[in-house]
This record gives C-alpha cells, sequence and structure tokens, in this order.
C-alpha cells in the first residue's frame, strides 16, 4: 500500500478550507486549543494537521511563512519530520495533548529535524527519536517553547543523543520547556550565537543543560535535576567559535547524580555527581545558582587540556574563526595564525549557594577517580568551587595568597561555599582544600572587560 | 493515460530481441516550472522494461556509471544523464561537473530477488530525478508502482523493508529509506563557502575522476570510456587525453571479490575514494552537517587531523561506541570511523541516510586501510 501525496495533499487542504470558518470546527475536538482560526496564528498560510502521513506530505512541499497546527493525539512516524523553509511554525495543542513518537522508526534519523529561519516550535512533545528530539540547525531566529523532548526508557545509553538541540543558529530562545532521558545532553546549544534559555527543566539526562562553543548565552531560571551532571559550558577542540559570554544564573542544580549511561564522547567524562563544569571556557559568570546534593561537586572550572592534552588540536585559524573573538585573551596556537581556546579564564563565581555536595565523589570514571583520589588524601568533602590550575605560574598547596590567579577565576559571596585548587595535569599532586573566603588573589568579583553582555533577541516568530 | 502507457510498454516488450535499447519523442524537462509533473513517464527519459529487466532511455539521456559509487543498502543503481539540446558540459578535473540548467540526471533504485542472480526478477523501487531548474536543482523523488509500470511523484519518501538474498546466499532485510524530499539537501546541499550562510543545491556523482570509466553502450556503440563517450556526442567540450583525466578507483572489483583485487599500493587510494564517495558529501568543509564534527573526508583533504587521525569526535553521542578516536591508525579495532561504517544500530550508523545494513566490502576495505597506517596510540 503505498501513502499517496496527493491524498496528503488534499486532506491538507481540507485543513486549510478550515481555516475559513470562523473557527466553528477548530474550536472543539483535536483543535480545542489552537486552530488555524485562533487569534494567535497570524500567518495568512496556516494548515489544520491531523495525521502523521498528511504533516510529512505537508513539509516536503512548504511554503515559507507556513503554520502547522498539530492536532490532539499521537502522530507516530517511521522517519523525521523536516522542514526545510523559513518561517515555519510547528504547534501542537499542549505538551502532554499533541505528542509526536518516533518509536517505530526502524531507519536512523532525528524526530523535528529543521534548517530554516524564524522557526518556531511550541506546545507538543517528541517521543523516542532514533536520533535527536529536535534538532535546529544553520537557522537565525529559533523559538523553542512549552514542548518536551523525552525518550520512554530512563537511563538506557540507546536513548537518542540530544533532546533539545539548536545547532549553529542564532537568535535562539529556548523556554519553559522539558528535556529528558536523553544519553548525551538533553537541552544542548551548540556553536550558536545570542541565545537565551530560561525556565526550562532538564532531568534523567546525562548532561541536563549544555552550552558549547556558543557566544552571548544567558541561561536562567532553569532546573537541572537528576543528570549525570546539571548544567555544563564548554568549547570543543578545532570548532571555530569560542565560546564567550555565558551567563548561568538563578538557576537550580540539584541532586544530579545519576549514573553516567552515555554511549561516549566528551559527556561519558562527567562523573556522575556533577553540578556545573566549565571546560575551556571565558567569560563565564555562575551567580546566584542553587546548588544542592550533587555528590561530587558543585562547580568545577577545567582547563581544555583535560579531555584533549595535544595543545595543536586546539589551534583555531584566525582566518576561519566565526563570531567575536579580537577583544578575548586568546593564547596563541601552536602554529603561526592560530589562536587557542583550551584555557579556562575570566569567570565569576559569585553569590551560589551550596548544600550537601561533595560529600562522596562518584568513582565511576576518570575524573571522579581522580577527584576522590586526591580529596581522599586530604580527607574532607570536596570544595564547592574546584579550580584546575593548569596554566598558573605558581602553585602553593599551603597558602591560599601565594597562589598566582593569572586565569582571573573571582570566587566570592557564596553561601557556604569553599574552594579547592588542583592540578589535573599533573595529578596526582599535592591540592589544596577547604578554603574559605575572603579567597585571597580569587577574591576579584568582576570579570575583566565588563560583565557579560546582555542578550538582547531580535523580535522571533 | 496509463493505459496508453502500458500499450506502449507492452508494445516495446513485444519488440523481443530487437527490443530497442532507446526510444524517441521529446523529453519533457521544464526548467521553469514549480514542481515536476505527478507521473514519471510524463516527463519521457527513462521507461522500464520489466520483461527484459532493463531500463530504455530516451534517445536523448546516456546511462552512465560510477567508479566507486555511494552504497545504499545494496541496491542496484541505474544512472543516465539528460542535457537539453545543443547543450554543452566544460570538462573540469575537479567537482561536479556543471550541467547547464533544463538538464537532469536520474538515477533508479532496484532489488533482484536474488544477488546471486541480479539480472532475474529485478523489482524497481524509486527512480530519484534531479533537474537543474532556473533558480537551482530541485529534486524529485518517484516511487514505483507494485505493476512496475510508472512511478508516482512521492516527496514523502517511504521506509520499506525489502527482502532480498545476497552473493553468500544469505537472507538479508534492509529497512530501505526512499529519502523524504526534504531528505536530500542532507547530502546534495553545499555551502558556498565554508562556515557560510549560502547553502545551494548539487548534484554529486557526475565528477570527472568518478565518470572516467568504460562502460557498455550497447548495440552499436559498445564498450567505451563515458568520458570520451560524451564528448564524441557532442555534450562534453575540453576533454584533455584520458591518460590526464583523474580516476577514482574502481570499486566493482572490490564488490566482486573483496580486498584480493587491491593491491597494496593502492589500498590508500581505494580507502580514500571510499570514504569521498560514501562520507564526503557531508564530512567536508563546506557539508553543512559534516562541518559540525570538523571531521573532513574528502579525497584532497590532507590534513590527517581533520581527517580523523587520533581526532576526537564533535559530538558523536552514541555514534562513537564507547571509542575515544575517530580514527587510531594502525588499529581499526579503536577507531570510530570504522565501528560507524560497521555498526547496524540506528542512532551510531554512518553514513546518517540510506544505509541500514553493513556494506561488508567497504568495512573490509576501511579496515584495511586503517591497519594498514603508520600505528599512533593517539595518547599524549
Amino acid at each position: 500500500m503505498k501513502k499517496s501525496f496527493f491524498l496528503g495533499l488534499l486532506v491538507a487542504l481540507s485543513g486549510l478550507a478550515g481555516c475559513g470558518d470562523d473557527g466553528g470546527e477548530g474550536t472543539s475536538g483535536a483543535f480545542a486549543n489552537l486552530s488555524c482560526a485562533s487569534s494567535e496564528v497570524t500567518s495568512a498560510n496556516c494548515v489544520e494537521i491531523a495525521d502523521a502521513a498528511t504533516l510529512i506530505a505537508e513539509v516536503n512541499l512548504l511554503e515559507p511563512d507556513t503554520t502547522l497546527v498539530l492536532g490532539a493525539g499521537t502522530f507516530e512516524f517511521d522517519n523525521a519530520v523536516t522542514i526545510r523553509a523559513n518561517g515555519i511554525s510547528l504547534i501542537g495543542q499542549g505538551i502532554e495533548e499533541t505528542v509526536l513518537a518516533f518509536g517505530s522508526g526502524t531507519t536512523q534519523f532525528n524526530g523535528v529535524d529543521v534548517v530554516g529561519d524564524d522557526f518556531l516550535v511550541q506546545d507538543l512533545t517528541v517521543l523516542d527519536a532514533p536520533k535527536d528530539g529536535i534538532r535546529v540547525e544553520d537557522s537565525d531566529g529559533v523559538t523553542f517553547r512549552r514542548i518536551r523532548a523525552t525518550w520512554t526508557n530512563e537511563g538506557d545509553m540507546n536513548n537518542g543523543a540530544y533532546g533539545i538541540y539548536p545547532v549553529k543558529s542564532q537568535n535562539v530562545l529556548v523556554e519553559d520547556s522539558f528535556a529528558e532521558n536523553a544519553s548525551d545532553a538533553g537541552l544542548y546549544v551548540g556553536q550558536c550565537i545570542n541565545v537565551i534559555v530560561r525556565n526550562n527543566e532538564v532531568r534523567g539526562n546525562v548532561a541536563g543543560l549544555e552550552i558549547e562553543n556558543t557566544q552571548y548565552a544567558d541561561v536562567y531560571g532553569n532546573l537541572a535535576e537528576d543528570n549525570t551532571g546539571g548544567i555544563v559550558v564548554f568549547d570543543l577542540p578545532g570548532n571555530p567559535i569560542v565560546g564567550r559570554d555565558v551567563r548561568l544564573r538563578d538557576n537550580r542544580i540539584i541532586n544530579n547524580n545519576r549514573d553516567n549511561f552515555a554511549p561516549g564522547g566528551t559527556v561519558a567524562q562527567i562523573p556522575p555527581g556533577t553540578g556545573t563544569f566549565a571546560m575551556a571556557s571565558r567569560r563565564v559568570e555562575i551567580t546566584n545558582n542553587r546548588y544542592e546534593n550533587n555528590r561530587t561537586l558543585d562547580i568545577a572550572i577545567i582547563s581544555g587540556l583535560v579531555i584533549e592534552g595535544d595543545a595543536s588540536a586546539w589551534d583555531l585559524v584566525e582566518t576561519e574563526m566565526i563570531g567575536d573573538f579580537g577583544d578575548l585573551a586568546l593564547l596563541p596556537g601552536t602554529s603561526d595564525g592560530t589562536w587557542s581556546n583550551f584555557r579556562s579564564e575570566n569567570i565569576v563565581i559569585a553569590n551560589n549557594m551550596h548544600t550537601g555536595s561533595g560529600a562522596s565523589p562518584s568513582t565511576t570514571n576518570m575524573l571522579g577517580t581522580l577527584i576522590a583520589f586526591l580529596y581522599g588524601e586530604v580527607d574532607g568533602p570536596v570544595d564547592s568551587v574546584v579550580y584546575d590550575n593548569i596554566g598558573e605560574s605558581t602553585f602553593d598547596a599551603m597558602d591560599l595568597e601565594r597562589n598566582s590567579n593569572d586565569n582571573r577565576l573571582c570566587v566570592g559571596g557564596n553561601t557556604a561555599g569553599t574552594l579547592g585548587l588542583l592540578n589535573l595535569e599533573n595529578a596526582p599532586a599535592p591540592i589544596l582544600a577547604g578554603a574559605t573566603a575572603p579567597f585571597g588573589p580569587f577574591g576579584c568579583d568582576a570579570l575583566e572587560g565588563g560583565p557579560v553582555a546582555e542578550v538582547s533577541l531580535p523580535q522571533l516568530p | 493515460m496509463r493505459t496508453f502507457l502500458a500499450f506502449t510498454l507492452l508494445l516495446a516488450a513485444c519488440g523481443g530481441e530487437d527490443a530497442p535499447s532507446s526510444f524517441s519523442g521529446p523529453v519533457r524537462v521544464d526548467p521553469t516550472a514549480s514542481r515536476a509533473p505527478a507521473r514519471l513517464s510524463e516527463l519521457n527519459l527513462l521507461r522500464w522494461d520489466a520483461v527484459a529487466g532493463t531500463f530504455e532511455y530516451n534517445e536523448r539521456v546516456v546511462p552512465y556509471d560510477l567508479n566507486t559509487p555511494l552504497f545504499s543498502d545494496f541496491a542496484v543503481k541505474d544512472r543516465a544523464l539528460y542535457l537539453p539540446e545543443g547543450a554543452t558540459v566544460t570538462y573540469t578535473a575537479e567537482g561536479v561537473l556543471e550541467l547547464p540548467v533544463g538538464s537532469a540526471i536520474v538515477k533508479s533504485f532496484s532489488y533482484p530477488a536474488d544477488f546471486r542472480e541480479p539480472d532475474v526478477a529485478r523489482n524497481v523501487i524509486e527512480t530519484r530525478v534531479l533537474i537543474h531548474a532556473e533558480d537551482g536543482w530541485e529534486n524529485w523523488p518517484y516511487i514505483w508502482d507494485e505493476a512496475q509500470q510508472d512511478a508516482l511523484l512521492s516527496p514523502s519518501g517511504e521506509v520499506r523493508a525489502i527482502d532480498f538474498v545476497d552473493t553468500e546466499g544469505e537472507t538479508r532485510t534492509a529497512n530501505y529509506l526512499v529519502p523524504q524530499r526534504n531528505q536530500c539537501g542532507a547530502c546534495h546541499a553545499l555551502q558556498t563557502t565554508a562556515g557560510g550562510e549560502e547553502t545551494f543545491f548539487t548534484p554529486i556523482g557526475p565528477k570527472a575522476r568518478n565518470l572516467n570509466r568504460t562502460f557498455d553502450f550497447g548495440p552499436g556503440v559498445g564498450l567505451r570510456n563515458q568520458l570520451d563517450y560524451l564528448a564524441e556526442l557532442g555534450m562534453l567540450t575540453g576533454l584533455p587525453a584520458l591518460t590526464e583525466v583523474p580516476a577514482a578507483m574502481d570499486f566493482s572489483p572490490i564488490e566482486e571479490s573483496g580486498l584480493a583485487a587491491v593491491a597494496p599500493e593502492d589500498l590508500d587510494h581505494a580507502a580514500r575514494d571510499y570514504l569521498d564517495v560514501n562520507c564526503a558529501h557531508c564530512h567536508n568543509p563546506r557539508g553543512v552537517q559534516g562541518q559540525t564534527s570538523q571531521l573532513f573526508l574528502n579525497y584532497d583533504n590532507e590534513d590527517t587531523f581533520r581527517l580523523g587521525f587520533c581526532k576526537r569526535p564533535g559530538s558523536a553521542g552514541e555514534g562513537n561506541g564507547g571509542l575515544t578516536y575517530d580514527i587510531v591508525p594502525g588499529n581499526p579495532d579503536e577507531s570510530i570511523l570504522v565501528f560507524r561504517t560497521e555498526t547496524e544500530e540506528v542512532g551510531a550508523m554512518m553514513p546518517l541516510l540510506g544505509r541500514s545494513l553493513a556494506h561488508d566490502r567497504g568495512v573490509e576495505l576501511l579496515r584495511a586501510w586503517v591497519a594498514s597506517l603508520p600505528p599512533e596510540t593517539c595518547e599524549e
């Protein structure tokens, strides 16, 4: 039996006709919460869609600036929902009401797979995608609102990699959404410029919320709970966008003690019980967050050399670099005309609240084992803030005052916050543990070059 | 229309031994149309002769083959090229030949029931038509009807389980993907400049180096070098002496008899061409998705780090199979590239689209190539 695209078109067209009847049909049944007649729908091109085949037919012949309103119910797909046009809105009846289910797929694909400017996805759930839940790539102007990307099985390494995944995009807003059970990162902002991530909940993922090689990101009001690692910020080697100006504020990062079930990759190195780490990052502010009961540690600031020790792998050819970097204190690379971004520097950690973390560091992977070993030597809980001081000119395990702070790490004003210094490159080596405020050379309280820039997004769909 | 077509096919089939391998009549490729016709037959480019188990092409259409083809779950592929009357293509040694507006490329995918008898009971699944329209290349997927008489425009694509017996006599099932229209760009879209915002749609196969091979053009023409023949037809200009034209490795002997068909000194060439064709449509500096990984597998990439040597993957997710580096020279079992091309696990497989089964011969080649590289431990 063949799926007829013409039949699909016919159904779609009848949906279109539905737009005309002043909401009569749209206000009941499958389109009770939203129909093409609803006042929220501003696009002249609106289609109401009640089944999967119609949606697939529709998205493959899209005119720009089309709103696709999905009815209530479960839509089952054996292939991706792909969008390759600008100005598309994909809106369901609500997170609980409209479910796009991909679990029966036998080939590999992302659930919702988008390349298109001014894209909006709202009020729906994406379930059991073979690869990523919702991937939006190379797009300018992207909104994720009130959506859930999830997998049925908890802690399953066969789950897809990323739940909500804007990548190589700019002007991105992710709000009031849920990302769960991803075998890599639940909410993953990768290689983006100008991003707001607010009021989301990430649970049951390896990395809850990840900001990677991203410039100008404001991350606030989120809850990261029951992941292996809560909220992380890092650059990967060799990527032409150097991360900068990332602000984590007013988030709750609690009970992130889940076993690491990543099948591999950078996140496989996150020790269970990690609140936040910033790696190979600069111009980061971590402020006013609540950290609670993360068994290994709350905040780690580490050098990129910890995951990629070959400094030349971090060389970035200046002429290929994207975004703003001229004002950053990047180190020169190992060859002419290159810059390097393995160093973590210019970071403020202030006014966070720490409760109950660091009591029993996980030894299930290399980094956790190392931390547990080092702190075993000093016989104390892991400090709230741990600084891997690779690249510092001076280290003194006995006297905080005699340590250099060449990378400008500022720590202060935290409730119950202690500081530990260690060197992961030369470990096991002595560590300085249990320092309490004031933090001597680390007592600065502002970023060099002014605070993280305010993110202002243009009008988004 | 359908009856008429069936009748025509019937007539052609009844021609028996004298059946023409080509037919005449105008090709109806319209570079100004916003949508391709609903039926493949309306383009008048090709017909399927179910009795003979072969395609017939319009006399204006030239069939061809590639040195190293893209693996698509063992599907048999028939390719052909159409240029508008009087149009020519200028030879270029590098890159895809620039076919003029109004050209079309057709590629049909079929499965014999038993690959030990590849010419018997071949079932045609789909024909993809690329049309060089005025605004750039457009892609149109057609799925053949059950009667194998015509194919219908099918922008939604399809996932179909296909059983076949392989060359070893084993029954296998492919979860064959007829890509939906939007998925064509996953392979066929390139950025104008690396990292740039503009993308364009492009054919992939017809590069001089991949066309530089012999093909049996049938009665009256016989075995000819494809480029030479296109030049003789007046469709290709500026072709230098064939000895000056680069040639990708002919993969067919490898498909036939495995590594035994590769001389040790050709191993690198064969593997790099295999990677080029099977991976580099994404994994090149202008590939929209492959760029994210910074792994570049185009045959002319000379940066061994970005070729994957001791390189950690960007964001492979579960695709790394618990391994650390894309390629550990000398050690195929530690190389993610080998793992991802070998696995049949959904979510980990590469290429992303169009493969559900392992390409045994391809994997064999890649394994041998990685094993042949001067060993490195990749640890500091």
